[in-house]
């Protein structure tokens, strides 16, 4: 175990600097910089800017310097923005964290019951129905529902903010505060569950019905043991491995922000900033961010692969 | 089985009729509310079924102001706007993000404010003289300046302004630079300690010396004035940095004062006691950050105020609420399309005219934006005092004419019905952003060209840097883009003078553009500008679209609003009252 994890280790760090190279290097070659986006500037000024910010130096030494940087944990200056990244992506990632990870709670938890369910009742009219539900919910693009739900539920009837995260001008504390965010996030996570539910209910869906026919389930019936008993801990328990894998998966989708979203319910979230920073070519808002993201996947994908060997001692590491 | 299958059919008709039921009420708009610099102009167009409809030619008052929402009743003493998207870098000059300027236009209030016109009218000083020879400025403060907090502004914060922008290391906004101050460049590269060329006269008056006479350096010179005892007690000579620091809290002089940003939600303001021309009616001011959507919040009274764009379907929702005063508003910009002009066949001046008159503008840029445009043939918005329509071409939508000018200039009509010359077909490679108003461009533009025989091969790009790269390397015939927001004249032909545009140089511009600086004299620049415009609508170095046009939407109960394009609404913010 010891000498798994620590080769695994060496193994990350190879390759996040792979990663690094790459991002660092595909960015640089998207045509056009930072300095180009100001169509106002003439060339004598674009060049004492590029001077400046150093964009005149080679790749490679640009990418030195970096990742000097990086290592002395200096995320370095937004051109854009005019603030730290590091503080820049405080500002942001934990709204869009608050978001995805209740949506990723109630996701799985629906997804779990409709997945017993289902397979349980397989062909039954719930499932049926349950089915075309969770298909047209998943067709439907996330700005119509999104567009449609704020028309619905705050234009027309009133009941629920039309976007962002307080009420502008609030002045609301403690507690009071709370509820107004829950308020807010009510619509957004309505959303993301609507559009998440779907795969996940079917995956679950069809593991549990793998596994109800297992012999062992059979026992358990046999055993005279309650019909709830059965289906919760020896079925869906076996039926959730797999599932588990996932969640390590999910990781890195908490952190990134969901541009769509954000923008239907103007919530302060990371994925506008990064759409942002893309476009005027803000390198270093751009790196940083995307080696966050690159450094939490590769946590996600050795955590998915610990939890797995805990949960099934018989995969071996 | 069947039963449920039937009830399953039953449902997904349902489901699809409440779609189809709700898919024409919420339309995405994007407000226009800035001047960021990468921003294109992206207007959301639909194919015109209907004549044009009465389009917003005046302002129009709230029909029903019992209308208001709840939300909106309740704030007795809060403005709300919406804004894109401000980064926090409130320091005037050292701004990257446009938005951060519409905030720093509330916390500022500079020297020479710009009235709708495109005029300069006193802001923080309270007159000015311009020397015998165009080239010294003396700007006199008002009496009791003071910044938000408590301090005396005085002409040492002027200097001090001037003389920082002046700094190696200043990354911003260069067009003070660009005046060129006497010694300016000395102090840029180290050789002065001081710059020659700006006098300190007394604690109210000042004075600037130029190199050359420029007529906006009065309104570049004239603007927002940072204070020297918060912005310059760090400063050394080649090193800016600190500034960075003091963005989140600045020192200002405008209308209202900074009380708290939260990003990517809001910017709060609190009305400035401070403030030279008395405390404003408002007490509280929000931008309220919004990426998309605004109608959701302009619906529910949750902001006052939002820009769209004039379409008839936007008129007629805005109309619908009740409570809104609509005005209708110019942009002070132009749309065009950039002409490869090192390529052979667009040299000519009867391609480059054959190409405007062959393509049918009317339709592409007015009526299937449902109004939202106006046709641009000059480089000056119809709301600068520069405008004229006088001996100006129209350029009319006329495919007979276009021929007739390609038969001129030796374009033949070949085998394909793709005109050609010395062996090379005529062909246009268009490159373009990837919107809808692209598309529509791209649609009727094949098929007008096609009528002349030019053949039209077009390229949308999803990314503006990559199209603007592409356009830098020369390898493109056409591309569409929009200039940023013009407050004088000579910001809208820069780009013809000598070596702003590949391919494009006449001395008679440069000789015009230089004139036209050289005076401060309104009615004698106008004539100047006006010889400009009518050889700029011969030669046609680019090809002129359009003007957009936006209905500018407040709620009824706030009064003292008065439009100005130029300066956003900071020109007239200190004024706004709820009634």
């Amino acid at each position: 175990m010891r000498t798994y994890l620590l080769r695994r280790c060496l193994y990350m760090l190879l390759i996040l600097l792979g990663a690094s190279l790459l991002i660092f290097f595909l960015f640089s070659l998207t045509p056009g910089d930072y300095v180009d986006n100001n169509l106002s500037l003439s060339e004598e000024r674009k060049a004492e800017l590029r001077e400046i910010y150093g964009l005149n130096k080679p790749v490679f030494e640009r990418y030195v310097n970096w990742m000097g940087n990086l290592l002395q944990g200096d995320l370095g200056y937004s051109l854009a923005q005019q603030r730290p990244v590091a503080q820049l992506i405080q500002d942001y990632i934990w709204n869009s964290f608050l978001l995805a990870v209740v949506a990723t709670f109630f996701t799985w938890f629906i997804a779990v019951i409709i997945g017993v369910i289902t397979a349980y009742k397989q062909y039954s009219l719930f499932d049926t129905l349950v089915m075309i539900g969770i298909f047209a919910a998943m067709s439907i693009p996330s700005f119509f529902i999104g567009l449609f739900l704020i028309k619905v539920f705050a234009v027309d009837l009133k009941i629920l903010p039309p976007g962002g995260m307080i009420t502008t001008g609030s002045r609301a504390e403690g507690w009071d505060y709370i509820v107004e965010v829950m308020n807010h996030m009510v619509l957004p996570v309505a959303v993301m569950v609507l559009l998440g539910v779907g795969s996940l209910a079917r995956y679950l869906r069809s593991n549990v019905l793998e596994v109800i026919k297992q012999d062992y389930v059979r026992t358990a019936r046999a055993k005279g043991l309650k019909e709830r008993t059965v289906l919760y801990r020896h079925a869906l328990k076996n039926a959730m491995l797999p599932a588990i894998t996932l969640v390590g998966f999910e990781l890195p989708g908490l952190f990134s922000g969901s541009i769509i979203i954000e923008k239907i319910f103007n919530w302060p979230g990371i994925g506008q900033l990064y759409l942002q920073s893309f476009t005027v070519r803000d390198y270093p808002l751009l790196m940083g961010f995307t080696m966050l993201l690159a450094v939490l996947t590769v946590i996600g994908t050795l955590l998915s692969d610990i939890l797995y060997h805990a949960s099934d001692p018989r995969v071996k590491l | 089985m069947k039963k449920q299958r039937y009830i399953a059919f039953v449902l997904l008709l349902i489901l699809s009729l409440l779609m189809a039921a709700c898919s024409s009420g919420s339309s995405a708009n994007e407000p226009a509310d800035s001047s960021d610099p990468g921003s294109s102009n992206e207007t959301s167009a639909e194919t015109p079924s209907e004549p044009q409809a009465a389009a917003l030619t005046e302002r129009l008052a709230a029909s029903d102001l019992s209308k208001l929402p709840d939300r909106a009743k309740q704030r007795d003493d809060t403005i709300i706007v919406s804004l894109v998207n401000p980064s926090g870098a409130f320091t005037p000059y050292f701004t990257q993000v446009g938005y951060d300027g519409n905030v720093n236009s509330v916390l500022y209030t500079p020297l020479v404010k710009v009235d709708p016109n495109g005029l300069p009218v006193p802001g923080l000083a309270e007159r000015w003289e311009i020397s015998e020879d165009g080239l010294t400025y003396t700007y006199y403060l008002r009496e009791g300046l003071k910044y938000s907090d408590g301090s005396p502004m005085t002409a040492e914060d002027v200097a001090f302004t001037w003389t920082l922008l002046h700094d190696p290391s200043y990354d911003g906004i260069n067009t003070v630079v660009e005046s060129r101050i006497v010694g300016g460049q000395d102090y840029k590269d180290g050789k002065a300690d001081a710059i020659e060329g700006i006098q300190v006269i007394d604690e109210r008056t000042i004075s600037v010396t130029l190199e050359e006479t420029n007529a906006t350096a009065l309104t570049v010179l004239g603007g927002q004035i940072l204070s020297k005892a918060y912005y310059g007690k760090d400063y050394t000579f080649g090193n800016l940095d600190y500034i960075k620091d003091l963005h989140a809290n600045p020192i200002t002089n405008g209308p209202y004062k900074l009380e708290r940003f939260i990003p990517g939600q809001e910017v709060r303001f609190v009305a400035n006691e401070h403030y030279v021309f008395g405390k404003p009616k408002t007490e509280y001011f929000i931008y309220k950050t919004s990426e998309g959507d605004t109608w959701q919040f302009v619906e529910t009274g949750e902001v006052d105020y939002g820009s769209f764009t004039a379409t008839e379907d936007n008129l007629e929702r805005l109309t619908g609420l009740g409570f809104l005063d609509l005005i209708p508003s110019t942009a002070s910009n132009y749309g065009y399309n950039q002409l490869n002009l090192e390529r052979d066949h667009l040299q000519d001046k009867r391609v480059r005219q054959a190409l405007t008159y062959g393509l049918d503008r009317q339709l592409i840029y007015v009526e299937a934006r449902q109004g939202a445009g106006q046709l641009a043939n000059i480089p000056s918005s119809p709301i600068l005092w520069s405008y004229t329509e006088e001996d100006i071409n129209p350029y009319p939508y006329d495919p007979e004419k276009a021929k007739e000018l390609l038969d001129e200039a030796g374009w033949v009509v070949g085998a394909d019905g793709i005109r050609e010359k010395d062996g090379q077909k005529l062909r246009i490679n268009y490159l373009g952003s990837k919107s809808e108003s692209t598309d529509i461009f791209i649609a009727v533009a094949s098929e007008n060209y096609a009528e002349i025989g030019v053949d039209f091969v077009p390229e949308q790009f999803p990314d503006f840097n990559t199209l603007s790269a592409k356009v830098r390397n020369g390898d493109y015939d056409m591309a569409s883009f929009s200039t940023t927001i013009i407050s004088d004249p000579s910001q809208g032909v820069f780009r013809f003078t000598k070596g702003q545009t590949p391919g494009y140089d006449n001395p008679v511009i440069d000789d015009l553009y230089a004139k036209s600086l050289a005076t401060s004299d309104i009615e004698e620049r106008k004539a100047i500008y006006h010889e400009m415009f009518k050889i700029l609508n011969d030669e046609l170095p680019v090809m002129f679209t359009s003007y957009s046009k936006q209905i500018v939407a407040i709620n009824g109960r706030i009064g003292g609003f008065e439009l100005n394009p130029l300066s956003g609404i900071g020109f007239s913010l200190a004024d706004w009252e709820l009634k």
